[in-house]
């Protein structure tokens, strides 16, 4: 076997340089930004989305809709609950899985779903359970997940060049609830919404040098496809067939 | 994977007699190389972004030792495993061994071209475990045991029909006929391996080295499945996938996209950070990065050739290149096919066994003009030629016959000498009268007849032109006024 040290003086010898050689500071990668100016950007960005949100959720709105979502835009958090009970009333929705973002303190969905008829499961694994617990606990949101007709989760952040919605695994958002089930609802608040891919990885950057480093991201962006078969484009091979994007404000 | 790019000559010409891959490669002009150039011209600063994408991806290939050390010491850092290859034989054996080890029954693969070169699926399958193919392109050609076509469409040159008896051959239901059908069938058939399986193997798009992700691009979200449902996750990376910084990550997935299917991103765009968090409700507990050599060695070491490392397997020169667009991709008789195959596979796979794919260009220059990281491709590919008729490395390697050497000595002679070459041109005339019609010669004896397998040749005139210019030349008082 190949061990590090062997392999990676292979690779020097291969470039025909030495062990600790100086690497030449390149402008074009950001790795040469250092923390106080990534962290500079990453407060001109937040301040920016929070300064223009009118203007990004609209254009968040435009590009969105172009790339396959089906976008609703809601005037009030009580209009946004109204909008997922439509969309489940129409789609046929008999039980759907929400995670546990924090939208859902304020978009009162699990009262509209259930007056709409709806058996809604919650993502919520308790803390502090001994191993067995913990783990049949989370095989049954996995079960829940590849069960349901429909998957509801708030997002981390939107990004208007391309459309997409930003969630985070963690604790009361597991990776599947936007994936495996059929049809996807994400809930879109005015603020959340970056202008570019490059805000959002500035972010991403800065949150990593500041020690709260991600697990997973998931940057969504409209319903799963392929066009594998004859180059015809066909929703819904592994994620959701349906992707609906709420957004409130 | 099986090494057949000998038989370019054989498989390109069963490629051009079949109508059913040409509209395939048709399609793919009309489709992927048509959206890109859209794409292109509806971004602002596109010229500005594939400098700054090649910028990024040549500082990371120079240095490509210290982002190495990097990635491994943050993968680590995230909770991860990271195994340096340095052969296709070394990776599989970790990989079949920690399968092994950890009883792991079924595999799921994500899209990876690192595997293909490995011959992972089959190592697995030796080892009684077994592999399922997600990406649909990959699972179509898994069922039908073929490699892929092409970089991002594996199963293009697949119809419908095909695909259909495929799956009804898997499912031992009807044949289904739409696209919208298959696709749900095959989705049922995943969702129950899925469910099951204990390993999930991806490839990697781009690995970030300052935080130890990895980056992976997908449609169809196979990519997410594979990296969240399974108790293991395995990713396999060529040695060049890796780029400094996060913040390289716009620039690099706006081209790579747009390059690939002009879309302006793709629906997953998935970024790990080692195994499941501690918090986390689901996702693997054990995250496994191997890092590839497999020859590319051979690209680095050589200044001329690097860039080829600069790629990021968009496929863009594919339906870009006029020969690709005919020949196909199993043609190219390796993993990778088309202008960059062709630069790639020789020197990976060895330049003896590929000789023919450096000459499997016209160099127009197409690839080069729509690589987004503007990989010179036709220089490259001129430089092999080089290597291979001039034999520098290996004179093994030795392209030219000696049929050859002695005809070019004797047109240098003829063409030092006025009346040697009228002499030959006379004789070349008479000799071609009897076996040409209408003016062309289909077929020439050896060992000429190399010329004429695949062209026609324009007959020789008895009467040269210089015999019928001089009477008509202006000082003789003749020619056109």
């Amino acid at each position: 076997m190949a061990d590090r040290d062997s392999f990676l003086q292979m690779v020097r010898t291969a470039l025909g340089i030495a062990a600790g050689h100086a690497v030449e500071a390149e402008d074009a990668t950001g790795i040469f930004k250092d923390a106080a100016t990534v962290e500079s950007d990453a407060a001109n960005a937040r301040a920016g989305a929070a300064a223009n949100s009118s203007g990004l959720l609209d254009a968040l709105a435009e590009s969105a809709a172009e790339i396959g979502w089906r976008v609703r835009r809601c005037a009030s958090i009580e209009d946004a609950a109204e909008a997922v009970r439509e969309i489940c009333r129409d789609a046929g929705v008999k039980t759907a899985l929400r995670s546990r973002h924090s939208v859902f303190d304020r978009v009162p969905v699990d009262a509209t779903l259930s007056a709409g008829g709806v058996d809604l499961a919650i993502a919520a694994r308790e803390d502090g359970l001994d191993a067995d617990a913990d783990a049949a606990a989370r095989a049954n949101l996995r079960e829940d997940a590849f069960r349901v007709d429909l998957g509801i989760t708030g997002i981390d952040y939107a990004i208007a060049e391309t459309g997409t919605v930003v969630i985070n695994p963690r604790r009361g958002v597991p990776r599947m609830v936007s994936l495996a089930p059929p049809r996807h609802i994400a809930i879109v608040e005015r603020g959340d919404v970056l202008p570019s891919l490059d805000e959002f990885f500035t972010l991403a950057r800065a949150d990593f040098l500041n020690g709260s480093h991600r697990g997973m991201m998931n940057l969504i962006s409209g319903p799963s496809r392929t066009a594998d078969i004859e180059g015809k484009i066909v929703t819904g091979i592994h994620g959701p067939l349906e992707a609906y994007l709420v957004i409130v404000g | 994977m099986e090494v057949r790019t000998a038989e370019f000559s054989k498989r390109a010409t069963e490629a051009i007699k079949d109508p059913q891959q040409q509209q395939a490669l048709h399609a793919l002009y009309e489709g992927l190389h048509k959206n890109r150039i859209a794409a292109a011209a509806a971004t602002e600063g596109w010229e500005e972004q594939r400098d700054r994408g090649r910028a990024i991806r040549w500082h990371a290939v120079n240095n490509l030792d210290h982002y190495l050390e990097m990635l491994d010491r943050n993968v680590a850092a995230n909770g991860g495993n990271v195994y340096f290859a340095s052969d296709a034989g070394e990776a599989n054996a970790y990989v079949t061994e920690l399968a092994r080890s950890r009883g792991v029954k079924t595999v799921i693969k994500g899209k990876s071209m690192v595997s293909e070169e490995m011959g992972l699926a089959e190592a697995l399958e030796r080892v009684g475990v077994e592999s399922v193919e997600t990406d649909l392109g990959e699972y179509i050609i898994q069922l039908a045991k073929e490699p892929p076509y092409h970089l991002i469409a594996p199963a293009i040159h697949k119809s419908r029909e095909q695909v259909a008896e495929l799956l009804a051959r898997e499912t031992g239901g009807p044949q289904q006929d739409s696209a919208e059908e298959l696709t749900a069938t095959a989705r049922g058939l995943m969702r129950e391996v899925f469910q099951r399986a204990d390993m999930g193997i991806t490839g990697v798009n781009f690995a970030v080295a300052e935080t130890g992700s990895i980056v992976l691009v997908t449609n169809e979200g196979n990519g997410r499945m594979v990296t969240s449902a399974p108790r293991i996750h395995v990713a396999i990376m060529g040695m060049e996938k890796v780029i400094p910084s996060m913040q390289d990550l716009p620039t690099l997935l706006r081209i790579l996209i747009r390059s690939a299917t002009g879309q302006r991103i793709s629906t997953y765009v998935t970024i790990v950070n080692g195994p499941r968090k501690e918090a986390e409700e689901d996702g693997p507990d054990e995250f496994h990065l191997v890092i590839v050599d497999n020859g590319r060695r051979n690209l680095l070491a050589d200044p001329s050739l690097r860039e080829a490392l600069l790629c990021i397997r968009c496929g863009a020169c594919l339906n870009a290149c006029p020969v690709y667009r005919k020949v196909g991709g199993h043609a190219y008789g390796w993993v990778y096919p088309g202008p960059i195959g062709a630069v790639v596979s020789p020197v990976m796979s060895g330049l003896k066994q590929a000789r023919d794919l450096p000459f499997a260009s016209t160099l127009c220059g197409a690839c080069r003009e729509v690589c987004p990281v503007r990989i010179d491709l036709p220089t490259l590919l001129v430089r092999l030629r080089g290597e291979l008729t001039e034999g520098k490395t290996d004179p093994r390697n030795r392209k030219v016959s000696r049929v050859e050497q002695a005809s070019f000595k004797l047109w240098r002679f003829g063409m030092l000498h006025a009346s040697v070459f009228a002499i030959g041109a006379k004789l070349a005339g008479l000799l071609m009268a009897p076996i040409s019609r209408n003016g062309w010669v289909k077929w020439l004896p050896p060992p000429l007849n190399g010329w004429t397998r695949s062209r026609d040749f324009k007959r020789i005139a008895i009467t040269p032109f210089r015999a019928r210019f001089k009477p008509r030349s202006p000082r003789d008082g003749g020619g056109r006024r």
